[in-house]
């Protein structure tokens, strides 16, 4: 995390809240946490630093409070008009992810850990060589590499690779290609690190690994799409749900019927946790894979919508229909549907 | 019993060569003898090799304790890259499940990598329990006596865990030790009666250079004259990581060398990348901090530059030593500015609690916070039943010789007579005049022309590995290259 790019994650129109930017990028799953992340449109990017302190993030923020392009009110960012400026010229001049959403279904970062150390398995077997430093790795996608070879190694795995990442270099920009071939580890060839690559590429580390991951999403699509099974299969286990586990389960009683307080009876959880579960599922699912109307009645809506038409979708505030028959939940849910509805005329 | 002939055999085979370097022999003939054994040899004189080579000619399974997690894990794949399978590191990196996995079957292991910490848990001792232990190494022993009661106390229970595994026969081993140290080794592993085996610490082909400085600036430009016209490849040495990075960016800027910043903060991917370009010659120089071990042997290292001052010589004498492991001329510089022992002097008192931070955490019920790494430290004593008196005097006598151990480094920056004297004395060796090499230390040559000691670099001789002619190249050209596709 640097200046730079905390700077993306604000808006030239509305102040953003620090805590949320910081708990996304950590990849906090609160229903709070989600809600701002969409609103945000930041959501893709759940979990892209987990080892993100506090510190750290204290220090882009100074950073851009000493530029004098940001105002903070308590940890609320507002850009300033020259802000908005650097926030403009960032925008264009920097590079923008268009894949991110592959992370919050496939575990891209396990993922490039066994692409990578395959193909430097690949490499060091097309040379016969056996006596070699492999990339350390967890335990898991040592393992997973051990069986994977054991299973592959007799067929063509050196053509197939090779025409594999052909395939891939050629269909992105020359530019693209080369940096991401410079990140391969193989026979002789240590790989550069991001670092190195963000050197010679004139641009800042952080923004060499947007680029980098963007480039280990498009290598996501582009495997599950491969016909090699030497290569599809590294992609093995590597799905994850777009919602967790349990609020999964929590969602599959309410579409079959079943009442909120019977599932938090029958699954032991308060009626607070299944609420959450709702909502999370709500948050994260596209909009047809949710019943909405269950939760919100017509009438109900029709009351509330009125009484709200005047306010943007992020000044609404629960106090304007407290007297209704309603609980905050409700009041969440109907906020998430106005987000959904409105995103998806745009 | 084991004889001489079937080492030497064993050293053949499986290692290719035929002689011994010094102390080898007689460390491992002081374990097959039976006797529990203390080797001082030499960074890079082979001290893996005595326990590998044991392992070999008793097919026993070798234990061995380790203070680095990085450090084991390259001593498993060096292993492995030497063919031999049966070698893992138990780790606070593992899943519980993968620990239990390789305490399952421990007899499928030849060697086994530990920390102090992972031996300490009651389920991987009661696991080592059941086994027998064919050889127990403590390696780097001198953590026992130099990181002391204030870092890792774990550290301190080997002794007792060593009776706990049934009295293994075990080697200490370590590259440094003064007499004191020796003797607090033995102590705490409670086996005073441990042969020695000690080599003369000396490596004649490492010139001894300090240089001092008026300026901070002055200092950093010194450095870039250095890397621009040194010999490489090259380590420096840094007390920060932040320091290690800043350096490394300006380094690459100003000079024309590949240089980049080695510490624990890399994820597994860069530390492996720059690991590699390293050996492979493919980068000139290494920003490292001290904390940081590297696993893998580089013979040619010409130079090894402090931009601190150590805390103590122990560390500094180890550090240097990854200089000339081939035996060629090479030399160790430590750039000094008044001032910087205080650096130093905080970073070795930042660990060690003070009166009433002691008494205050004594008074704690079970202060078990996340991050109070003094609590915890604390907390660790109350556990295995020490007093408060004890924790105290421990530590009173810890800031003593932290600060004795600094003081006996300044004597080694500010000694107007020979550094290597200065050395041979600190770690109770003696040698004459007549055994010093021709080109010595600064204090001797306070002017030393580096081209004499044949340490400047030729510029013409950048050709093989060279990275600018690596990344020149476009995507294909590497694909070709990965896959063996040239023919
Ligand atoms: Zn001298």
């Amino acid at each position: 995390m640097d200046a730079q790019q905390l700077m993306l994650f604000l808006s030239p129109t509305a102040p953003r809240r620090l805590r949320v930017i910081e708990n996304i990028l950590v990849g906090k799953r609160t229903v709070s946490t989600l809600y701002w992340g969409m609103r945000y449109q930041q959501l893709p990017w759940l979990g892209y630093e987990k080892q993100l302190s506090r510190d750290e993030m204290n220090r882009a923020v100074a950073d851009l409070q000493s530029r004098g392009d940001v105002k903070l009110d308590q940890t609320n960012a507002t850009l300033t008009p020259q802000g908005i400026q650097s926030w403009q010229n960032l925008m264009q001049g920097r590079y923008q992810p268009k894949y991110f959403s592959v992370r919050l279904v496939i575990d891209t970062a396990t993922l490039w850990q066994r692409l990578l150390l395959a193909t430097q398995v690949v490499s060091e077997q097309s040379y016969q060589n056996h006596q070699y430093y492999p990339l350390q790795v967890t335990w898991q996608v040592k393992q997973f590499i051990k069986h994977w070879f054991h299973r592959f190694h007799r067929q063509e795995l050196q053509a197939e690779f090779n025409t594999f990442w052909t395939v891939f270099f050629t269909q992105l920009p020359e530019q693209q290609a080369l940096l991401m071939s410079r990140m391969l580890v193989g026979h002789q060839r240590p790989g550069e690190t991001l670092g190195q690559i963000a050197h010679d590429f004139k641009v800042s580390e952080s923004e060499a690994k947007v680029i980098v991951t963007d480039l280990i999403c498009q290598l996501a699509k582009r495997i599950s799409d491969c016909e090699a099974d030497s290569i599809k299969s590294l992609l093995m286990g590597l799905n994850q749900p777009l919602v967790s586990a349990s609020a999964q389960q929590t969602l599959q009683s309410y579409l079959a019927g079943t009442t909120l307080e019977k599932i938090s009876q029958q699954r032991s959880l308060k009626l607070s946790t299944v609420r959450e579960h709702l909502l999370e599922a709500a948050i994260m699912l596209p909009k047809g894979q949710f019943d909405f109307q269950r939760v919100l009645q017509p009438e109900l809506v029709a009351e509330m919508e009125k009484r709200l038409a005047k306010t943007p979708l992020d000044a609404w505030q629960f106090k304007q229909v407290e007297d209704l028959p309603i609980d905050f939940w409700q009041f969440r849910l109907l906020e998430i549907l106005r987000s959904k509805s409105t995103d998806d005329n745009h | 019993m084991i004889t001489t002939e079937q080492l030497y055999q064993a050293l053949k085979q499986r290692f290719g060569f035929s002689q011994f370097r010094p102390g080898q022999l007689e460390a491992l003939t002081a374990l097959t003898g039976g006797h529990d054994t203390l080797a001082v040899l030499p960074t890079g004189a082979g001290k893996t090799l005595i326990y590998e080579l044991y392992g070999v000619v008793t097919q026993q399974l070798v234990l061995i304790v380790s203070p680095l997690i990085s450090l084991m894990q390259d001593q498993v794949t060096a292993l492995n890259v030497k063919g031999e399978k049966r070698a893992a590191a138990l780790t606070s990196l593992m899943t519980y499940p993968e620990k239990r996995e390789i305490l399952r079957h421990l007899a499928a292991y030849r060697y086994l990598f530990v920390s102090p910490e992972m031996l300490s848990q009651d389920q991987v001792l009661s696991a080592f329990q059941t086994t027998q232990v064919g050889l127990l190494v403590i390696d780097e022993a001198h953590c026992i006596s130099t990181w002391g009661p204030d870092f890792r106390p774990e550290y301190l229970l080997l002794g007792r865990i060593r009776h706990q595994l049934n009295d293994p026969l075990t080697l200490m081993a370590t590259a440094t030790a003064t007499k004191q140290v020796r003797n607090d080794i033995k102590q705490k592993l409670q086996l005073p009666q441990a042969s020695e085996i000690v080599q003369p610490v000396d490596r004649p082909n490492i010139f001894l250079n300090v240089e001092t400085f008026e300026a901070r600036v002055d200092k950093d430009d010194r450095l870039i004259e250095l890397v621009s016209s040194l010999k490489k490849p090259g380590v420096i040495y840094f007390s920060s990581k932040k320091k290690a990075n800043e350096m490394a960016e300006l380094l690459t800027a100003k000079t024309p060398c590949s240089v980049a910043a080695y510490h624990a903060d890399l994820d597994p991917e860069t530390r492996f990348k720059i690991q590699q370009q390293f050996m492979q010659d493919q980068l000139d120089v290494i920003c490292a901090t001290s904390a940081f071990g590297m696993g893998i042997d580089k013979n040619n290292v010409r130079f090894v530059v402090h931009y601190h001052v150590p805390s103590d010589l122990e560390s500094y004498w180890q550090e240097i030593g990854r200089a000339g492991r081939d035996g060629q001329q090479s030399v160790a510089i430590l750039l000094y500015q008044p001032g910087d022992e205080q650096i130093a002097q905080f970073l070795s008192e930042a660990t060690v609690p003070q009166e009433n931070e002691i008494h205050y955490y004594f008074q704690q019920a079970a202060p078990r916070v996340a991050g109070d790494d003094k609590a915890n430290l604390i907390w660790f004593y109350k556990q295995h039943h020490f007093s408060e008196e004890q924790v105290q005097q421990s530590f009173a006598a810890r800031r003593d010789q932290r600060l004795t151990a600094l003081r006996k480094m300044m004597g080694y920056v500010r000694t107007p007579a020979c550094k290597r004297q200065y050395i041979w004395q600190y770690f109770n060796q003696t040698a004459g005049d007549d055994e010093k090499p021709v080109h010595c230390c600064s204090s001797e040559e306070p002017a030393v022309d580096f081209a004499t000691l044949g340490l400047l670099d030729t510029p013409a001789k950048r050709q093989k590995g060279d990275p600018i002619n690596q990344r020149s190249a476009g995507w294909q050209f590497i694909l070709q290259q990965l896959f063996n596709l040239n023919g």
